[in-house]
């Protein structure tokens, strides 16, 4: 809390800086407020302050002593950090070897009874003209019947674009929401789909109001593809991410891009859903802005270096909305929501490891979050990777989560694979593993899935291609498993 | 390297299933319950038709027996096998229940890890308590221990505290 005066907060550093941090910290502020640099009359105060919090911080007793007296506020994390390992330690062997990492990050339970967020949230609404009829008029009731739900804090914005974008529902305080209501009702279809002018304007809205303490999101429901400016969107969804914005989409129907959609995600932290009945358009968009609501801490993002003899291979997240992640720092995490976890696995590929050394670092690094509760919403906590090394391999079966997980993302990376077989065009190979992963669909139960992938590997025999509607009900059906079951049910 | 047993695909140590065919691969196997050994792909077609004739028969005591967690209405189906532990795993514990009550507050509830089973025979399903802690009640009576008691449509099972409503459709 910023307005508390500390030690930490006079060296800039979080509550588990290293001592590495500390050092660095105290070096750049003694130079800043050196009396011999600083013209500021204040300065020689503040210089000895600094000299004194680094003798305290950098001496460990002193340190815990000078801990104790802190207040709880400051002292006991809002979020708490869990991780499993698929091996408890690793093999020196001449040989690679794979690690898998589950970290699982939650809201601290007693810092958890909080209100709900407000909403600084913009929904962009493609309204070409395939968007006409049932799927426009579920989109409009539904978004209506959202309006209804706000509370005075929220601010909500709607963009509807074609070929061009126009503000229908401009971002604001004191909105009247009956004005908003019959705005959005007087959407109608027709013309192109051009993504990045919608975005575009989303964009200038959810920024004008943004907040550290809201959650700032842009949802983005399409039905088609755009064409020529992706990179405009992927660079928009880059400055999106450093102001701390959100960027989601649903995708209606089989003509969507959705790797497209789904690397705006990634960028963001947000997430892409594939929708193929009109109806499913109320019940997931619902779902998002409860999930959005939920909000404990947003953009949470993770700062890291690896070892040189280690490889970030695959990140994954598994809740609370399953999505690709980046493999490159900053990865965006997303949100943690009250009550749910927020799950990531992680594959890294180690080197062979020689040397006689008893631990290994595989990562270094930071979590960033926004705790939108706090006076001070801006949090950190070291994330460091260690696992100790042995000469045998470690006899233990990998956790049960972790295999759990594993069991069902190495279905949705069959799917990948397979596609990236179609691209290259080994239409041979990509028949092999969609008959692999129908097979493993059917033990598991998955009756209809199993036959919509058996119906697109002989899809892929005739046409070299998938058909665009099987090719994301794969996916989006294999990424679904990843869910836990309990989930689905529960509803209202 | 690991080999994987069912496609011979070539595996980094430290993987824990095959990249190529999604099989469990060796040392892991008789960890999780939910992994069946994936057929070979030549009989996918026999496995389809199969699926086909028994949507068409639906033979009873086949999938048509599931359990319902009173508190949160959850249906857990109990397909595929004949005899299902319940019980509830714990982080750490190598028992694990086929049916894991975990998620649905199995600890608070006094859920023992592995609490009781239920078996198909034939036409008749039975419940079986497995020496549990907090014991088991169908309908609010105990059961004893370790003797199978037979279950009704609509019956409701009781392991601590946690209420399991049996539904068997025919």
């Amino acid at each position: 809390m910023s307005e508390i005066f500390n030690y930490y907060n006079l060296l800039g550093i979080p509550f588990d800086a290293t001592d590495e941090e500390i050092r660095t910290a105290y070096r750049d502020t003694a130079r800043r407020v050196h009396p011999d640099t600083s013209q500021d009359p204040d300065t020689a105060e503040r210089f000895i302050q600094v000299q004194k919090a680094y003798e305290v911080l950098s001496n460990p007793d002193q340190r815990s002593n000078y801990d104790l007296t802190l207040p709880a506020v400051f002292t006991k994390p809002p979020v708490l950090l869990s991780t499993l390992f698929s091996r408890s330690s690793l093999q020196r062997t001449a040989e690679p070897q794979l690690m898998y990492v589950l970290l699982k990050l939650s809201a601290n339970s007693e810092s958890s009874k909080h209100t709900s967020p407000p909403l600084n949230v913009c929904l962009v609404i493609d309204r070409s003209t395939s968007m006409q009829g049932v799927v426009m008029d579920t989109v409009k009731n539904t978004a209506i019947e959202l309006v209804r739900r706000l509370r005075p804090e929220d601010i909500i914005s709607v963009i509807s674009f074609s070929d061009k974008a126009d503000v229908i529902v401009p971002a604001g305080t004191n909105q009247d929401r009956a004005k908003v209501e019959n705005s959005i009702h007087m959407l109608n279809p027709g013309g192109g789909t051009e993504i990045f002018k919608g975005l575009e304007k989303g964009f200038a809205e959810v920024k004008r109001y943004r907040t550290p303490k809201a959650v700032n999101h842009i949802i983005l429901i399409t039905d088609g593809r755009t064409y020529g400016d992706e990179p405009a969107c992927e660079v928009l969804a880059e400055q999106a991410a450093h102001m701390k914005i959100g960027i989601s989409s649903l995708g209606i129907g089989g003509k969507w891009n959705d790797v497209f959609l789904d690397r705006l995600a990634t960028k963001t932290g947000g997430s892409s859903m594939y929708i193929s009945k009109p109806r499913d358009v109320e019940i997931l968009l619902k779902e998002k802005f409860r999930g959005l609501g939920d909000c404990f801490a947003d953009r949470a993002f993770l700062k890291f270096e690896v070892n040189p003899g280690v490889e970030l291979r695959y990140a994954f997240r598994l809740q609370p909305e399953t999505s690709m992640l980046d493999i490159n720092s900053p990865v965006q995490l997303g949100a943690i929501h009250q009550g749910t976890n927020l799950e990531v696995l992680f594959e890294m590929f180690v080197h062979p490891i020689s040397s006689e050394k008893g631990l290994l670092n595989l990562v270094k690094g930071r979590l960033f979050f926004d705790i939108l509760h706090r006076a001070d919403p801006q949090y950190s906590m070291r994330l460091d990777i260690t696992r100790p090394t042995s000469n045998d391999p470690d006899p233990m079966p990998p956790p049960r989560s972790i295999v759990q997980a594993m069991s069902q993302l190495t279905l949705y990376r069959m799917q990948e694979r397979a596609r990236q077989d179609v691209a290259k065009g080994n239409i041979k190979e990509a028949t092999r593993r969609l008959q692999f992963l129908a097979t493993n669909l059917l033990s598991q139960g998955q009756r209809d899935l199993a036959r919509t992938v058996l119906g697109e590997a002989a899809n892929i025999q005739q046409n070299s291609s998938f058909s665009e509607d099987g090719e994301k009900r794969i996916k989006y059906g294999t990424r679904a498993l990843l869910l836990p079951p309990s989930k689905e049910e529960k509803g209202s | 390297m690991i080999i994987c047993p069912n496609c011979r695909h070539e595996e980094i140590s430290g993987a824990i299933f095959c990249s190529e065919c999604g099989a469990l691969l060796e040392g892991i196997s008789g960890l999780t319950t939910q992994n069946i050994p994936p057929t070979p792909p030549n009989q996918i077609a026999e496995a389809m038709e199969e699926e086909a004739q028994k949507a068409q028969e639906t033979p009873y005591l086949e999938a048509d027996v599931s359990l319902c967690v009173v508190d949160t209405g959850q249906i857990i189906p109990l397909d595929e096998r004949e005899e299902f532990t319940l019980g509830r795993s714990a982080e750490g514990q190598p028992i694990l229940p086929d049916i894991d009550l975990a998620p649905y507050r199995a600890y608070e509830n006094g859920v023992s890890r592995l609490h009781a089973s239920i078996k198909k025979q034939g036409r008749q399903l039975t419940a079986t308590d497995l020496g549990s802690v907090n014991g088991t009640r169908l309908n609010g009576q105990k059961i004893p221990p370790h003797k199978p008691c037979p279950l009704n449509h609509a019956d409701i099972l009781t392991l601590g505290k946690l209420k399991i409503q049996i539904l068997i459709r025919r």
